[in-house]
């Protein structure tokens, strides 16, 4: 059962990658880009990570695909555009680097990974009288982690502070004789 | 029958590696500043997707939970980086990469 | 069961989070534009307090299982962020004061970035030094953004971005596959995983783990974003992004390489060697040909970050702890130096209006004071006695020297000769203030300068000066560093 689930979602992430990327269309592309988000969801779940599975089509598919959503259709940016690439040395770059990315794919496939029930330190996914994933994830969260973790706190008050400062319309007109400061290097 | 066929930790770890390739190669092939992003997005998936993978393989949760700091740091990057977009494309029609023209470099 | 908290680790901390929320109410409740800027710049001096108490107290603290430690490494560069965030605010108040910008989301964020290199410099597993990376990166987005109506400065603040997730995601990537490896993201583990036989998968990890690495301190060729986005930015956000934010990078890549991948030498040390070489000689060959001062000190620092490159990429070979030392007091030097650089950079402007070095022309004649700090500043960029860029370049061929192997001396020449190109642009932006006619337009030294300008550019020249001709003072701080605590 596991192997069939695997494999269907595994494809469908993969084609949903392909989506957004391929897709002419940018809503296109976002549509897509759910799809795979999803499909990655259920893969978290095959692999017994189930707060992780929601979060991720909470936070993600839920709230970040939706702000790019909002974003494309705010600047109206929903039409297609040309395939052709203006840079040089870009498709070289990019075949090059798929090339070590697939190298790597070999490498993985070939590395034997340990598996079974080893507990590292503290907390395993299975085993132990730890309770369900949430208390576990918890637990881990809130003491070997917990300096990150505030970290991030602040870090999300800056996202908003940059996006509001950002997004914002000044009450100026966008001249740049106005400023008083000169332009770069003043 | 596929009874003895096990998905091993290994199958999980190349299709994230597959998935983090297609977001790198989007991003340098594509033109389109949003979609160039959402190719970013694919690749901290896949970076998803090897954590809850290693997690499982050496059964240790921290792995889950350094997802939750992936997903934190990616939310906070959408968040600035759609900013940046909508003060720079506020008032034009379409948002490429080809528009950054006036730097060279 | 609650952890066991040790609040005098945390207090530079806690002090610069207390000022960052301070600053964001007083601007909120307010309408005097300097109370703000005023907290902000008291805050992190308030800052500085508890790091000397804690250096008093002498005592390492490790906090969660080794992933926060205190100890002399981590109060050196603190110290070294907080007078550097303190000399960027002393730049910042009348410019961003005079210009058309938000003033309190502004000190926020450079408080926040501020943060994430404090708390950098005490990060000791992969996961705490990404997210204080990301804390670093993210408010200088933003930042590089700031003059909302210069299309150009846009675009730039962009193409930092997009540059900047790529490169996060590529590490993280990297950090990922070492955590699966090494089997925990706490680089004494990694160390001890690197110690015995890595597979090859480890190297992939390793190279991509440094690829984000490059980006943050850019390095060639992870560099592209640097010129336009420090000629974008308001230029004290140049100055902080030359100086505090690449250190931050570089006290990571640091902390990662001696503390984790160290004994697996052959992953990290051919990647650095590449870095280190390309980043000193394209920047320096591009400085050549500039015209504006500010993209030509952007490709100096690039070149310069290859400087700071050239012992760590040695530091496999060098026994003891010459090579890092080597890297935290070229670190120090060069953010006196650039602080400076880019402080005489805007008072220049103000009197040029223009970023353009052929405005530069006699500039000794009308504005002697500030000619004079600029010369001190170019100069020691340069190397030249007894300015304190001679002791940088002379602990980088110390450590090149220890190191006693054919890649490290190919790399010490090239050091060497990139250095003889340097003095080339250095000087030649110094023969222009001083013998050239004086570009029409100038204005004399009237208005004065702002204080807090004068100030920092007086600071920073003062420090070249005196650890110029003591350079025992910078040399005992590296030593301090990497005592075993």
């Amino acid at each position: 059962m596991t192997v069939v689930l695997f494999f269907i979602f595994g494809a469908l992430t993969i084609g949903g990658a392909l989506g957004v990327v391929l897709a002419r269309n940018p809503v296109h592309s976002a549509l897509f880009l759910v799809l795979t988000l999803v499909s990655v969801a259920v893969l978290f779940l095959l692999q017994d990570a189930q707060l992780v599975a929601a979060v991720q089509i909470i936070v993600y598919a839920g709230a970040i695909v939706v702000l790019f959503l909002f974003v494309i259709m705010l600047l109206g940016v929903d039409q297609t555009e040309p395939f052709a690439e203006p840079l040089r040395f870009q498709r070289p770059v990019a075949l090059a680097l798929g090339a070590i990315l697939l190298a790597e794919v070999l490498l993985l496939a070939g590395h034997r990974w340990a598996t079974g029930a080893k507990t590292a330190r503290g907390v395993g996914i299975t085993g132990g009288a730890f309770g369900s994933n949430i208390q576990r994830v918890a637990r881990v969260l809130f003491t070997t982690f917990l300096w990150p973790f505030e970290i991030t706190a602040v870090l999300l008050v800056i996202a908003v502070i940059g996006a509001v400062v950002l997004a914002r319309r000044s009450a100026q007109t966008p001249d740049s004789e106005s400023e008083s400061a000169p332009r770069s290097g003043s | 029958m596929i009874a003895a066929f096990t998905i091993t930790p290994s199958f999980y770890l190349i299709l994230a590696a597959i998935l983090f390739s297609i977001g790198a190669v989007g991003l340098l092939v594509r033109r389109n500043v949003i979609v160039m992003f959402m190719c970013v997005e694919l690749m901290l998936n896949a970076v998803n997707l090897t954590f809850v993978s290693f997690a499982k393989a050496l059964n240790d949760v921290g792995g889950q939970v350094l997802v939750f700091f992936t997903l934190v740091v990616a939310a906070a990057e959408v968040a600035v980086g759609l900013g940046i977009i909508v003060a720079i494309f506020r008032r034009r029609r379409d948002a490429t990469a080809d528009d950054l023209r006036t730097l060279e470099g | 069961m609650n952890p066991h908290v040790d609040f005098h680790a945390f207090a530079p901390e806690i002090v610069l989070t207390v000022t960052i929320v301070a600053v964001l109410i007083a601007d909120l409740f307010t309408d005097d534009s300097k109370l703000p800027a005023r907290i902000a710049a008291l805050g992190v001096l308030g800052s500085l307090v508890p790091v000397l108490t804690l250096a008093v107290d002498g005592q390492t603290r490790s906090l969660f299982g080794g992933a926060f430690v205190v100890d002399p490494f981590s109060l050196v560069l603190t110290g070294f962020f907080l007078v550097a965030g303190y000399v960027t605010l002393l730049l910042s108040f009348d410019y961003i004061g005079e210009g058309d910008y938000y003033q309190g989301e502004f000190y926020v964020l450079l408080l926040t970035s501020l943060l994430g290199m404090i708390v950098i410099s005490s990060a000791r597993d992969l996961i705490s030094i990404f997210v204080a990376l990301e804390t670093i990166t993210i408010p200088t987005f933003v930042l590089a953004g700031w003059r909302k109506h210069d299309t150009k400065s846009n675009e730039a603040s962009l193409k930092y971005f997009l540059i900047g997730v790529l490169s996060s995601a590529v590490m993280l990537y990297g950090m990922s596959l070492v955590f699966g490896l090494a089997n925990s993201t706490v680089l004494v583990d990694i160390h001890k995983y690197a110690s015995g036989h890595t597979p090859a998968l480890f190297a992939v990890a390793v190279f991509l783990t440094l690829v984000g690495f490059a980006f943050k301190v850019s390095a060639v060729p992870f560099h592209f974003w640097a010129p336009d986005t420090y000629e974008g930015a308001p230029t004290p956000v140049t100055a902080f992004l030359s100086v505090a934010s690449k250190a931050g990078g570089f006290v990571a890549l640091l902390t990662i390489v001696r503390l984790g991948f160290f004994p697996s030498g052959n992953s990290w040390q051919p990647i650095l060697w590449v870095l280190a070489a390309a980043s000193m000689t394209l920047g320096n060959l591009a400085a050549l040909r500039q015209t504006n001062i500010v993209r030509m000190l952007a490709y100096s620092s690039i070149a310069q970050g290859g400087f700071i490159l050239v012992p760590l990429a040695v530091a496999g070979d060098v026994r003891g702890n010459a090579a890092w030392q080597a890297v935290v007091i070229y670190i120090l030097i060069y953010g006196a130096m650039n602080l400076g650089a880019f402080a005489a950079v805007i008072a220049a402007a103000r009197r040029t209006r223009s970023a353009e070095i052929s405005r530069l022309a006699g500039f000794g004649r009308t504005n002697p004071a500030i000619a004079v700090m600029f010369s001190v500043f170019l100069f020691s960029l340069a190397g030249i006695p007894p300015l304190a860029g001679w002791f940088a370049k002379f602990v980088m061929f110390r450590a090149v020297f220890d190191a006693n192997t054919t890649v490290a001396v190919v790399l010490g020449v090239i050091a060497a000769v990139n250095s003889v190109i340097a003095f080339f642009y250095y000087s030649g932006v110094v023969r222009r203030l001083w013998f050239d006619e004086p570009a029409a337009g100038v204005e004399l030294s009237s208005p004065r300068l702002p204080v807090g300008l004068s100030a920092a550019m007086g600071l920073m020249t003062a420090v070249i000066l005196v650890v110029g001709v003591y350079p025992q003072f910078f040399a005992r701080l590296g030593e301090i560093a990497f005592q075993r605590g």
